[in-house]
């Protein structure tokens, strides 16, 4: 079968004053050989729902696991209507399993975690309050965190990084644990290893954006999927992220700001050669110096060509992401 | 003539779609050859022709062909056009459940067609022959070897014998995977990318009408493009960012280095710095660099602006 999941339209609760009718939340959750959490972390999950006051959804995603995960899962399903799931040919990576099950669910609010069970269901009405006082993304803080230090010092770091870089200032942009409403995340399309961006790049479009201290359990089976190459990968990633959302409307003006320093060499070179030929320096000093100014001034030229390709490429795009800011839109009560 | 028997009355079980793209004499019989491989097997096919830029030559054949001309749907294309076009064209033509693509002459036995169909069993979803006891010259078998090899390490595949026109697939799998260009090749590794098990069958080479001895150059220099573009589309197509910044890193780094060096041995030893062309050279390495890096910031906004609505994910199940 070829399934398509851009078909699946966001259910709007018509009726407030039935919520239990209509589908409000879904819980997005992807697994990458967790065969040993999937029912612990269902019957938690259960545990939390017994609070809610409205109907809701689990959406499991599984990431291409090499193990029973799949197979668990579907015994599983055979007993809990509200779940339903999605397995992928192989092993795609965390924002992607995430991706599909933002595509896959139907709810208002989308509530995403790790299925490896360091976060714990009984956040989510916390997370959910937050939205309902207007927030568009409510982002979970691991305060005390309970990972290895090795872990814990790069995701410091990268958090300083990002929050340093980005409008969005928040204490732990990596934990899976995070609420947002629906059209916001679904706008995005998110590619790459970006789920911990989705709060930054989120900011395109002006969301509205918090973060609420959320519990941290230490790992109980499995291992730990990171690695140091991770690391580097994501540093990367920080840096692709910051020039997307400041340059990808006006593309040019980045391209120019590079070729700002290298247009001030091009000048300094060039007045030095023109020294040397009017105070007659020695030949190779003036050849040297003409040299050097012909070679920055093709990068200067070389980036603004770039600049003007770049432009063309956004314009010739269907533009949705210069529209992002329209999700974010709210009506305000007027008084009489 | 025997209807071709239906063992699933609603479901069609093969499409063999071939791209013809030369004009063998014994075409016929390759068509004859394959009627009975498929007729024997008592599942319900269809064979699909492209002929792609053969001229009327296909026109002729049919009239030969008359005897199977239930089981036969032909198509032609006025200019010659590439493979990937062909199998996308016949396969929206087709509507068998397992899609068995060919070249224009017959270049496994029949036993080895057979075998491969059997091989496509519950857990595969892409059948790639290896051609065994190959007839061809030793100089082609060489060429090919070398080709093969370089795909193998480059893009870290395990199979063998890419240039076998003979490809045996669900139909899930070009659902899901769009080629394009001189990909036709490369479908299997394409498919496997994207999560579809592969498994290659040893096969007897039956006879081998292609070029023989060396190709042109420029046959030489497209092969060596689409082995790399196979490595960019796989590798970096959705962060094309790391792969221009780790070159213009490099670059750059080589740069300063030498920039150092050399501004270490003005402040060291006095040496004069103004004329050095070895500073030339590091400021050459550094803007090559900042130029490198600035195309992968292109392809990042290209990334962004016009691939962002493309899922990089399969999906094998739903509930």
């Amino acid at each position: 079968m070829h399934y398509d999941l851009s078909q699946v339209k966001i259910k709007r609760t018509n009726n407030p004053s039935n919520p239990t009718t209509c589908l409000y939340l879904s819980i997005v959750i992807p697994l990458y050989n967790e065969e040993e959490s999937v029912e612990k972390l269902l019957s938690e999950l259960f545990e939390a729902g017994k609070q809610f006051e409205f109907a809701y959804e689990i959406i499991l995603v599984d990431d291409g696991s090499t193990d029973r995960t799949w197979e668990t899962i579907e015994r599983l399903k055979k007993t809990t209507p509200q779940l339903r799931a999605i397995k992928f040919r192989r092993n795609y990576g965390q924002t992607s399993a995430m991706v599909a099950g933002f595509d896959y669910a139907k709810g208002e609010i989308i509530v995403t975690m790790d299925g490896d069970l360091q976060n714990d269901p009984s956040d989510i009405p916390m997370l959910l309050e937050k939205i309902e006082e207007g927030y568009d993304i409510v982002s979970g803080w691991r305060k005390d965190r309970k990972d290895h230090v090795f872990r814990v010092l790069p995701s410091r770091v990268a958090n300083a990084i990002i929050s340093s870089t980005t409008h969005i200032r928040l204490h732990d942009y990596g934990c899976s644990m995070k609420a947002y409403r629906a059209e916001c995340v679904k706008s995005l399309k998110a590619y790459g290893e970006m789920h911990r961006f989705f709060p930054a790049l989120a900011s395109m479009t002006g969301a509205r954006v918090t973060e609420v201290p959320v519990k941290h359990h230490s790992r109980k089976y499995g291992v730990s999927k990171y690695g140091f190459e991770r690391i580097l990968k994501v540093f990367s990633d920080i840096f692709a992220m910051n020039l997307i959302i400041r340059f990808s409307s006006n593309p040019l003006k980045g391209f120019v700001l590079c070729a700002v320093p290298f247009l001030f060499l091009t000048l300094f070179f060039g007045g030095l050669a023109l020294l040397a030929l009017i105070l007659q320096w020695t030949a190779g000093k003036a050849i040297f110096f003409m040299v050097a100014t012909a070679l920055t001034g093709m990068a200067v030229a070389h980036l603004l060509t770039l600049g003007v390709v770049s432009e063309l490429v956004v314009s010739t795009s269907d533009l949705s992401h210069t529209r992002m800011p329209e999700v974010t839109k709210k009506r305000i009560a007027q008084r009489a | 003539m025997a209807l071709c028997s239906l063992r699933h009355a609603s479901i069609m079980n093969y499409s063999i779609i071939i791209l013809l793209e030369d004009s063998h004499a014994d075409f016929p019989q390759f068509i004859e050859n394959l009627h009975h491989v498929f007729s024997t097997r008592e599942d319900s096919f269809e064979i699909i022709i492209m002929a792609n830029g053969t001229g009327g030559f296909l026109r002729n054949q049919l009239i030969k062909l008359q005897g199977f001309n239930h089981a036969i749907k032909a198509f032609e294309f006025n200019a010659k056009t590439t493979q990937a076009v062909c199998l996308q064209a016949g396969f929206k033509e087709s509507s068998g459940e397992i899609i068995v693509a060919c070249g224009s002459y017959q270049q496994i036995t029949n036993d080895s067609f057979n075998k491969s169909l059997d091989a496509l069993d519950e857990g595969t979803d892409i059948i790639s022959p290896w051609r065994q006891g190959r007839v061809d010259p030793s100089f082609n078998r060489f060429q090919s070897r070398i080709f093969n090899t370089l795909v193998r390490t480059l893009i870290k595949s395990d199979l063998h014998d890419l240039s076998c026109t003979v490809k045996i697939f669900r139909k899930e799998v070009l659902e899901e995977t769009k080629i394009y260009g001189n990909m036709y090749r490369f479908l299997p590794i394409v498919a496997a990318q994207k999560g579809f098990k592969t498994r290659e069958v040893n096969c007897q080479h039956y006879q081998e009408r292609g070029e023989t001895g060396f190709y042109t150059l420029s046959d030489y220099v497209t092969r060596l493009i689409d082995i790399f573009t196979l490595f960019f589309n796989t590798r970096f197509i959705k962060k094309p960012l790391r792969f221009f910044s780790s070159i213009g890193l490099g670059s750059l780094l080589i740069g300063l280095f030498i920039a150092s060096y050399v501004f270490a041995e003005k402040f060291f030893m006095g040496y004069p710095i103004g004329d050095r062309p070895a500073l030339l050279l590091a400021i050459f390495f550094m803007v090559l660099g900042v130029q490198t890096a600035s195309a992968g910031l292109l392809g990042e906004i290209i990334a962004f602006t016009h691939g962002r609505h493309k899922k990089e994910y399969t999906i094998e199940k739903l509930i």
